[in-house]
């Protein structure tokens, strides 16, 4: 898969609210490292520490860009963009936008790339950084060899994560729930179900619920075969029927849920569950 | 009364100065009942008072004559006695307003009150010679006339000022709050037009004695007033619950102000030695140890003070004030029960579409849920986001979790995490959120945590 069509696949297309994709990773690219920090000295600091791990650890990264303007990184990415690491300032002294922001245009070009904030400030609002910008960590740059050392952590973390994911593929349905974008692995829904209220439709898996704005028949076009349409309001995923209860007209999932099929569906689900899917 | 159409000018007069002189002393007990004590102005005002009422009395007595024998007081529509009305209490009101000091509007009120008053006395009185006409001519008939006029009278208007003797102390507030009711003042002033409208009205529809406009109209006018009342009982309520929130908040605020200051102080303690200690080590030049000793002194104030300042810091971005009441008082909880809690308001909240009550609520629901989980646990940790984007609010309750929760059951009726017989708090929060179409909600359970949050669509 070439890298554009990759990042198109992650980022999705603007108007839907759901869709599906495989996040395979590419071997053999080497990562890029980006650092924005606004303070000369230590962004030299970071920068000299981070050339030594690399050669030390033997890490497959280089850094690519070592600014203190938020401009000149967001430049530096504007071409077809590898998944990347960076080092981001969160209070950047003089520049058009703060740390949060210069994530926020980071995300939208590269959506898997780890994230990590470097700050003065022990009441960082990390939480939100998380939530919003999928950041992997922060390091306090107060103390330097916290810093190291939360450098080196976080280095460490990323190449771990990238080894595990090595070779994986795996099928994720890519929900956007207003101002946040879900990946979530096929494998671990249960079902789609609307509720009362228009348009809204909720996502069941085994650890979590939660609510989108979308339609049922699209969501149903878009996702394909593995998932069955056994009522108007639900659409459940195949893989995880367990049996079938025809007096109660429901039928069973793995985690001992019941769903309510209609009576037309009868024969799909029972086809359905003599054959299993091919994936 | 016959035989008042053959008095001259002067038996009118002195009539009149009784009755007059009967009002004026009916009118100052109204003032000292409503207004209070006379207040003491010095010798020579009392005097001025005194020559001011016997001035006055004199005044109306021979106007009143004047007006009476060139007929004003036979106008059509009674509109001479109206204005003869007014005049007086206008009077009064000039009368009170140099006795007491008060604005206009204030003796204005407090004379038709009078007025009021000494009708209702008339009209007891009236019940004494219920469907009586007095023959003047026949003595003992007068003698009954000038007892019933004299003394029942009298007595009746005075016992109804004693009826109302204790409502002084409330109609001086009302009289002192700033916004006074227009309305209240305005339906007072036209009492002397009404009562002759209502007596009109009531004449009138004697005429018809299936339909009586004057019995509906009352009913209407006795709705209208206790619906005013109602809802001006319901807004005091309100706002006496705002004024708590407020207050509330205002003492935690105090509270945790007080805190900080305490550690700050205490630190301030610590950091004179620290110096010294640093000093030394800078005057050696011995640069390790002086790094360990900022590093140590750094950490020492964000254990200190830090904390409390950073979830301060955090509160400050909430500006809806019933929103950070109920944050000051969970967290006020939370630290009561020791329970490790972390908030974070990145960007500043200003309100939100949702209703405020109904996000208090929801809030409150996911908070109080979140402090039973953690309560009494060890290492139990609490996580609040309030986040504010672009067109979108997120509210995200993070805790501990230290159980197995049945993901697809909780929020339905009677299941709960804690057991049997609970979880009515997460179904009715479902239930509100369920009112809104703008807002999105979502459970996770990820890593030992239990995650709630909903989000709600601004634009």
């Amino acid at each position: 898969m070439k890298v554009s069509e990759y990042n198109r696949k992650i980022s999705g297309p603007a108007d839907k609210a759901v869709w599906m994709g495989n996040y395979d990773q590419e071997v053999g690219r080497m990562l890029p490292v980006y650092i924005c920090e606004d303070e000369e000295q230590i962004r030299e600091a970071e920068r000299v520490y981070i050339e030594k791990k690399i050669l030390i650890e033997g890490y497959d990264m280089e850094i690519v860009a070592c600014t203190g303007s938020p401009k000149e990184l967001l430049e530096a990415l504007s071409g077809e963009q590898n998944r990347g690491i960076y080092f981001l300032d969160v209070e950047l002294k003089g520049a058009s936008m703060d740390g949060f922001e210069l994530g926020q245009r980071i995300r939208k070009k590269d959506a898997r790339g780890f994230l990590i904030y470097v700050t003065a400030y022990q009441e960082l609002a990390f939480e939100t950084f998380r939530y919003h910008l999928e950041a992997l960590d922060y390091i306090c740059k107060q103390v330097e060899t916290q810093m190291y050392a939360g450098i080196s952590h976080c280095l460490k973390v990323v190449t771990e994560r990238m080894s595990e994911e090595k070779g994986r593929q795996q099928a994720y349905v890519t929900v956007k729930a207003l101002d946040v974008v879900r990946h979530i692995p096929v494998d671990e829904i249960l079902y789609f179900s609307t509720t009362g209220r228009t348009h809204r439709i909720e996502l069941h898996t085994e650890r979590e619920r939660l609510d989108f704005i979308g339609s049922m028949q699209e969501l149903e076009q878009e996702l394909g075969s593995r998932f069955l349409r056994i009522h108007r309001g639900c659409l459940v995923n195949a893989d995880q029927i367990a049996g079938i209860d025809g007096k109660q007209k429901e039928i069973l999932l793995q985690n001992g849920e019941r769903c309510t099929f209609s009576r037309s569906m009868k024969r799909k689900i029972l086809e359905r569950m003599s054959v299993p899917a091919v994936r | 009364m016959a035989g008042e159409s053959y008095m001259t000018f002067w038996e009118i007069v002195c009539a009149n100065l009784w009755s007059i002189g009967f009002q004026i002393i009916f009118m100052v007990c109204t003032m000292r009942v409503l207004l209070g004590r006379i207040p003491n102005r010095g010798r020579k005002h009392r005097l001025k008072s005194v020559m001011l009422a016997f001035f006055l009395c004199a005044l109306l007595s021979s106007l009143g004559a004047v007006c009476y024998l060139n007929g004003i007081w036979k106008l059509k529509f009674e509109a001479g006695q109206i204005l003869w009305e007014y005049f007086v209490v206008a009077c009064w009101t000039f009368f009170a307003g140099f006795v007491y000091g008060i604005p206009v509007t204030v003796g204005w009120i407090t004379v038709l009150l009078g007025e009021i008053l000494g009708s209702y006395g008339s009209l007891l009185a009236d019940l004494f010679a219920y469907g009586r006409s007095f023959h003047l001519d026949i003595p003992q008939e007068r003698r009954e006339y000038l007892f019933w006029f004299l003394v029942i009278s009298p007595a009746c208007m005075f016992f109804c000022l004693f009826l109302v003797r204790k409502l002084g102390k409330s109609y001086r507030q009302w009289v002192e709050r700033e916004n006074r009711k227009k309305s209240i003042l305005f339906l007072i002033s036209i009492y002397p037009v009404l009562s002759r409208l209502i007596i009109w009205m009531a004449a009138f529809c004697a005429r018809w004695e299936s339909e009586n406009l004057l019995a509906s109209l009352s009913l209407v006018f006795m709705f209208h007033l206790i619906l005013v009342y109602v809802g001006r009982d319901e807004q005091q309520k309100e706002r006496i619950a705002q004024q708590q929130v407020s207050l509330m908040q205002q003492n935690a605020y105090i509270e945790k102000m007080e805190k900080i200051q305490s550690e700050v102080r205490r630190f301030r303690h610590d950091f004179k030695n620290m110096m010294a200690g640093m000093y030394l080590h800078a005057e050696e030049g011995d640069l390790e140890a002086l790094q360990d000793f900022i590093q140590e002194m750094t950490e020492d104030f964000d254990r200190q003070a830090g904390s409390q300042i950073r979830l301060m810091n955090q509160l400050a971005n909430v500006h809806m004030t019933e929103l950070k009441g109920l944050l000051l008082e969970k967290l006020a909880q939370m630290q009561k029960e020791e329970i490790l809690c972390e908030l974070e308001v990145f960007r500043p909240l200003e309100g939100t579409r949702m209703r405020t009550v109904d996000l208090c609520r929801c809030l409150g629901i996911l908070l109080d849920n979140a402090v039973e989980e953690v309560c009494g646990k060890k290492d139990g940790c609490i996580h609040v986001m309030i986040s504010s984007q672009e067109g979108c609010t997120t509210f995200r309750v993070k805790n501990t979790l230290y159980g197995t929760v049945d993901l697809h059951r909780l929020g339905t009726e009677g299941y709960s995490a804690k057991g049997s017989g609970r979880g009515i708090g997460l179904s009715s929060y479902r239930r509100i959120l369920d009112k809104y179409d703008f807002v999105l909600s979502a459970t996770i359970v990820r890593d030992g945590y239990f995650i709630q949050e909903f989000k709600i669509q601004e634009a």
